[in-house]
């Protein structure tokens, strides 16, 4: 078994499911940003397939298509010194505050 | 520049190693005998930039066919139904000799 | 063969649509877009400017270079050899690291685009792909079922046509060009454009033409 992400062939009876989600904002900007920090060589397409893949099977299941995209994105960043995850959560938790 | 070692038309095995970390091999695929379709050309490997290595040398790049009956137990298909997958040299090998 | 996941699907979740926890994620994006802009590391203009780059890609553009391909031989010898040149005589900039390569459906040869390891696309031509191409679902089976996957969304393929999927499994992305269908000879490239959908660009389905002037009545015969 190579990882959660090695997904060809995998047994599932279930039809495929051809609904279509309307594409949030976030999903845009998460998609924006990680294309960004590649173009501007701060990480490569590479390194953000192995972040996704690095992450803990339960959640890559359980999480859509750009939430994986901001965890990888997070941890790329984290690993590479320019932010922390700590000020990530503080910046995070002003947002959603400011939400109500 | 990058010499193909293997020509359109061989017949190659995939290398059934489990190679820890980011590689770009299916698990489907592994172990498996196909041939040798056409030469893709030279790319970074992907297996160096995952880490934040430079990806040098680069490595050929083969799109390989796979008989369908070949891979997938009772696979419900014509016999000549094919999958492609692209490889890297360095997961193939010559394949010993005709099975068939 | 790889039987050692158990159905990601089985709870219902296809993999691609945002979580229960969207909302955090989404305060997360946004955290770390105003750090990475307060840091310098990326400006608000270079988010912008990815956003209307993605917004600008569509099929309509796959549609186009198959239309092309269909009543120009030489650019359809072009698409097939080098996509990219093929997209940047049509204006489309498909410019970058990542390679395409086109390939062509023939009466003998029925073709199946799909990325089983995460979900890579052409996206540089074509935009964003569809839910159902992320999904984990096709990612499982589109390689080892492809005929019944294709039977779901409506497309049989006849017994006699081999079909041939690619998992794009590295640095080249896949478009399909599908054969122009009958009866198409007498309309004009624009309208052979709006025959391709998007999902005939990946194999999941194929340009299909009504005459409808057949139900038009026949114009007089002037003596």
């Amino acid at each position: 078994m190579t990882g959660i992400h090695d997904l060809g062939g995998s047994p599932g009876a279930n039809p495929i499911d051809k609904s279509q989600h309307e594409t949030k904002d976030w999903e845009r900007l998460a998609d924006a940003v990680t294309v960004a920090l590649d173009k501007k060589g701060i990480k490569t397409t590479d390194e953000h397939r192995r972040a996704i893949e690095s992450l803990d099977p339960e959640r890559y299941r359980e999480l859509g298509y750009y939430e994986r995209w901001i965890a990888a994105t997070e941890l790329l960043l984290v690993e590479k010194g320019i932010l922390t995850r700590e000020e990530i959560d503080q910046k995070a938790a002003e947002i959603e505050e400011s939400w109500g | 520049m990058t010499t193909a070692k293997f020509e359109p038309g061989e017949r190659v095995r995939v290398r059934a190693v489990r190679q820890p970390g980011h590689v770009r091999t299916p698990n489907y695929v592994r172990g498996q005998t196909g041939r040798i379709e056409r030469f893709l050309g030279a790319f970074k490997n992907p297996e160096s930039l995952a880490y934040g290595g430079s990806g040098l040398p680069e490595k050929p790049l083969y799109k390989v066919g796979f008989r369908q009956t070949d891979l997938w137990d009772g696979y419900a298909g014509r016999t000549q139904d094919t999958l492609y997958v692209d490889l890297y040299e360095h997961w193939l090998e010559p394949a010993r000799k005709e099975a068939r | 063969m790889s039987g050692t996941h158990h159905d990601l699907e089985e709870h219902g979740h296809n993999g691609v649509k945002p979580s229960a926890e969207a909302w955090r994620y989404a305060a997360r994006i946004r955290a770390i877009e105003a750090l990475l802009v307060e840091k310098g590391v990326l400006t608000k203009e270079d988010v912008r400017r990815q956003i209307e780059y993605m917004e600008s890609r569509s099929p309509a553009s796959g549609a186009r270079l198959v239309a092309r391909a269909w009543v120009d031989p030489g650019f359809k010898a072009l698409l097939l050899s080098d996509t990219k040149a093929a997209a940047l005589e049509l204006g489309i900039d498909a410019s970058g690291p990542v390679e395409f390569v086109t390939v062509e459906n023939t009466p003998e040869v029925h073709n199946l685009i799909v990325c089983t390891l995460c979900s890579c696309y052409p996206r540089a031509i074509l935009g964003r792909p569809p839910d159902w191409y992320k999904s984990f679902g096709y990612r499982s089976r589109a390689v080892s079922e492809p005929r019944a996957v294709m039977r779901e969304f409506g497309l049989e393929i006849s017994k006699d046509t081999k079909v041939a999927v690619h998992d794009s499994s590295a640095d080249v992305r896949y478009l399909v060009l599908p054969m122009r269908p009958p009866g198409t000879e007498g309309i004009d490239e624009e309208q052979l454009a709006d025959l391709v959908t998007r999902d005939c660009l990946i194999g999941m389905s194929v340009p299909r033409f009504e005459d409808v002037r057949a139900s038009v009545p026949s114009p007089p015969i002037w003596s």
